[in-house]
């Protein structure tokens, strides 16, 4: 297998570039033929890559530690689990993982294209083989292949990082790749609209999807990236503006400015030079965050990182992309231009282009900090860095913003809102919105930030739940459905609007659990068994927490750990017992010498209990087993609505599969399209 | 076109907004990042630059870690990785992140940030460990191991 793979991946290096050559040529000459042995090698470079990556897994299941890759991130006693997820634990089988979620997009890209869409496909074809290519030749050429061998063979290999063994960590990384390669998909059909000057809003309708696709995986990626630091970290913390964060924030930002903008493309044909930039923009952020993560090239606390040089050929791959859209723009300017104007600051337009232009000014904000050592070390010859106040403060204000648009944008008129369409559409909510911060205020809530953004989640709130009304009530008259029937047909005449606020909602919850963290409470307290801590949440109720005692466990091969220190915790909230809650420490066999600490989480609705073995006597209860070494440290703390953060994620995913699921509307597009415009009361649709 | 020009200014505005919002934020929260020896050519060249908060990364010194027991309060010392004689004593009140560790079998990278005390320890508000590099081993550990 290790055999197989290793030469597929080196087959697959004259079978991509073939496929790129007689991709642009085909398009070129306009030869079907050509064209369909194209995409052929489509198909096979997934199999060859598939093949290729199977080898890898294969090495790290048979601990074939003569391999360098292998020898470096996998150990005998690691999970069969984890030797999977070896694919993805550095920078050499990143970049191959990568190229297989490529190869594998691109295969399907085709596959579903094998009918319609003819006139991209040549082109589409040869910038997803050249892509390949890039990477094919990245992989075998850089010094960065996983198949390279050490020239011994090591007893066992060095063990993966234990941080790293957590099962959130190995299903982030795979989520976030899979939104980064799905966008490459909508970048090549914006490449071949450039290159066969098919300008219309063509090739975002077909991309629509790949689009949304994208965005799910980025957004569930990013969170899952969340939960991992929130149970890992073990600060009670889910975001540090960490440059591996934000490498990760960026092309989220600039995909979410591109999934409102395209749809002023295609309501109103504007913006058409300005998506092209997004489209360009935010694939070539997911190339700079995929290698980033893993190049070393900015400090980071998980870089987990190595070979730098590769980081200059990503540079120039990425400013080579750059370029060569900006001339093909520039080239293709004339039928690029816009065919209406905005009419009007009160508009839809407006808001979608507010929008844009806040989700953008906050990539080149996150960017800015994100890059700043290195550009200032480029300029002055020093590093300089900001941290997590520089953050806040550019994207709070930013956030809020976005969250007031997200009210106005779904009920704001198209083209020019009257002053009785504001008045009708705005008037409720906020009115809603002032009452909700009246009664927060009155409750005690008095930090301003939180109250401007519960007030306008309120608001925003409001206004969906409204729309649906409205929608359903219209329905179930017209139609003569019961509310159940008339919801469900409402939603599913018009999933991409729906779905869309419904994600709106997820978001809502999002942020309202971020303005919660100025209400968060931690306490440090050393304690011996028996001793009582009380704590007083901010939403009321009182938690006693009272220490048992802290056993040992020592090496436990199976599991990987050479120790163990385990402090169990018993839980009363309000003179009700919850339970015995344990947080402990740990040492591993491999790593050798690494340790890592295990939190404590009671999660509530409305807020989560979180406690952390701080400091204990590792020496006396491990080593001496001293029944007298049970002082210990803990970090207790109080999370309120730090469960929305998780809560808000399924809402967004359930938002946009319904946005994503396929349609029947193509086999009933009469009926489907007048009955929409029938059941559809609100301003015509997006 | 009038309108289009409308939008340019306000296009322009915004973009002024951000730049600005940009460049006092930078200013107002900017740490400089430097090894140790050039914290030291820094605060030889302007002594006042020793109150000057500042993030720092260093070796930690294999040993140097102590604690004083029941509080949560760690001293260790690093050394600039280039060159070892250069030695900064830190000091810590909070709870240091799994990764460090001042055993002799690792190499641990510490980024610390905060400003010199009177008597010329450091303390640092915030510590980060760098584990990445210390996973990637060279052919001689690996045969070692």
């Amino acid at each position: 297998m290790n055999i197989l793979g290793e030469l597929a991946l080196w087959v697959a290096l004259p079978v991509t570039a073939w496929g790129m050559a007689l991709g642009y040529l085909g398009g070129r000459q306009e030869r079907g033929d050509l064209v369909l042995s194209a995409e052929r090698t489509v198909y096979a470079t997934f199999i060859l890559i598939l093949l290729a990556s199977l080898g890898i897994v294969d090495n790290f299941l048979n601990d074939r530690f003569e391999y360098w890759y292998t020898a470096n991130y996998s150990s005998r006693n690691l999970f069969v689990f984890y030797k999977v997820a070896g694919l993805w634990a550095g920078q050499r089988g990143s970049l191959l993982f990568w190229l297989l979620l490529l190869s594998f997009f691109s295969a399907l890209a085709v596959w579903s294209n094998q009918r319609k869409n003819r006139e991209f496909m040549p082109y589409v074809v040869g910038t997803l083989m050249g892509l390949q290519l890039f990477f094919i030749v990245v992989l075998l050429f850089a010094e960065v292949n996983p198949y390279e061998k050490l020239g011994f063979t090591p007893v066992d290999g060095a063990g993966l990082n234990p941080q790293l063994q957590n099962y959130w960590m190995s299903f982030h990384p795979p989520t976030l790749y899979l939104g980064f390669t799905a966008f490459t998909v909508p970048f090549a059909f914006a490449m071949a609209a450039l290159m066969n000057g098919r300008l219309d809003s063509r090739w975002i309708e077909v991309t629509r999807k790949w689009i949304l696709l994208s965005w799910f995986f980025l957004s569930v990626g990013i969170v899952l990236g969340m939960r991992w630091a929130y149970e890992e970290l073990g600060w009670g913390g889910y975001w540090f503006w960490d440059p591996v964060e934000n490498a990760s924030l960026l092309p989220w930002l600039t995909a979410t400015a591109f999934l409102h903008s395209i749809q002023i493309q295609e309501n109103r044909g504007m913006l058409k030079v300005w998506n092209m930039a997004l489209v360009l923009g935010t694939f070539v952020l997911t190339v700079f965050a995929t290698f980033l993560t893993r190049s070393g090239l900015i400090e980071s606390v998980h870089t987990f990182a190595e070979n730098t040089t590769i980081a200059y050929i990503f540079l120039t791959f990425m400013a080579s992309i750059v370029a060569w859209g900006a001339v093909m723009v520039i080239y293709r300017l004339p039928k690029l231009q816009s065919e209406n104007q905005i009419q009007s600051f009160l508009s839809r337009e407006s808001a979608f282009l507010f929008n844009n232009l806040i989700l953008v000014a906050a990539t080149f904000a996150v960017a800015w900090g994100t890059l700043l050592p290195l550009i200032s070390e480029g300029f002055f010859g020093e590093q300089i860095t900001v941290g997590p106040p520089f953050f806040n403060r550019i994207n709070v204000p930013f956030g809020i913003a976005l969250l007031a648009l997200m009210g106005i944008g779904p009920v704001i008129a198209w083209r020019r809102a009257s002053a009785r369409n504001l008045k009708k559409n705005f008037l409720w909510p906020l009115g809603v919105g002032l009452g909700v911060t009246a009664v927060l205020w009155l409750t005690g809530v008095r930090h301003g930030l939180a109250l401007t953004t519960f007030g306008l989640s309120a608001f925003v709130l409001y206004i969906i739940v409204v729309e649906f009304w409205k929608g359903t009530k219209a329905r179930a008259r017209i139609e003569g459905e019961g509310f159940a029937a008339a919801f469900y047909h409402l939603v599913s005449r018009n999933r991409r609007r729906w779905g869309g606020y419904i994600v709106h909602v997820g978001v809502v919850l999002i942020f309202a659990a971020f303005a919660a963290e100025p209400y968060y409470v931690e306490v440090q307290q050393t304690m011996q068994p028996g001793e009582v801590t009380e704590l007083e949440s901010p939403l009321g109720g009182t938690y006693r927490l009272t220490y048992e005692s802290t056993s040992s466990n020592v090496r436990d091969p199976d599991q990987n750990l050479a120790w163990q220190a385990v402090a169990l915790v018993m839980v009363e909230r309000n003179g009700k017992t919850i339970g015995p809650m344990r947080t402990e420490k740990r040492g591993y066999i491999r790593p050798e010498g690494q340790q890592s600490t295990e939190v404590g989480i009671h999660s509530r609705p409305l807020e989560d209990l979180y406690i952390t073995l701080a400091d204990v006597d590792l020496e006396g209860i491990i080593l001496e087993n001293d029944p007298n070494a049970q002082a210990a440290t803990f970090s207790f703390m109080i999370k309120p609505l730090v469960g929305w953060i998780w809560a808000g994620l399924f809402v967004l995913m359930a938002g946009s599969l319904i946005g994503l699921w396929p349609s029947a509307e193509k086999v009933r597009a009469p009926t489907v399209a007048s009955k929409a415009t029938v059941a559809d009361p609100a301003p015509a649709g997006d | 076109m009038a309108k289009n020009g409308r939008f340019m200014v306000g296009l322009v505005g915004v973009a002024a907004v951000v730049t600005y919002l940009i460049w006092t934020g930078v200013s107002d929260t900017m740490v400089y990042y430097l090894t140790p020896t050039e914290l030291e050519a820094k605060i030889t060249a302007d002594p006042t630059f020793k109150e000057v908060g500042v993030k720092v990364s260093g070796r930690v010194v294999p040993g140097s870690h102590e604690e004083a027991p029941g509080e949560l309060l760690h001293r260790f010392v690093i050394h600039d990785v280039d060159s070892p004689d250069v030695t900064m004593t830190i000091e810590y009140r909070n709870v240091l992140p799994d990764t460090f560790s001042d055993s002799e079998s690792m190499t641990v990278d510490a980024v610390v940030e905060g400003r010199f005390r009177e008597d010329g320890v450091f303390e640092a508000k915030t510590v980060l460990t760098k584990c990445g590099s210390r996973y990637e081993a060279t052919p001689e550990e690996l045969a070692a191991g």
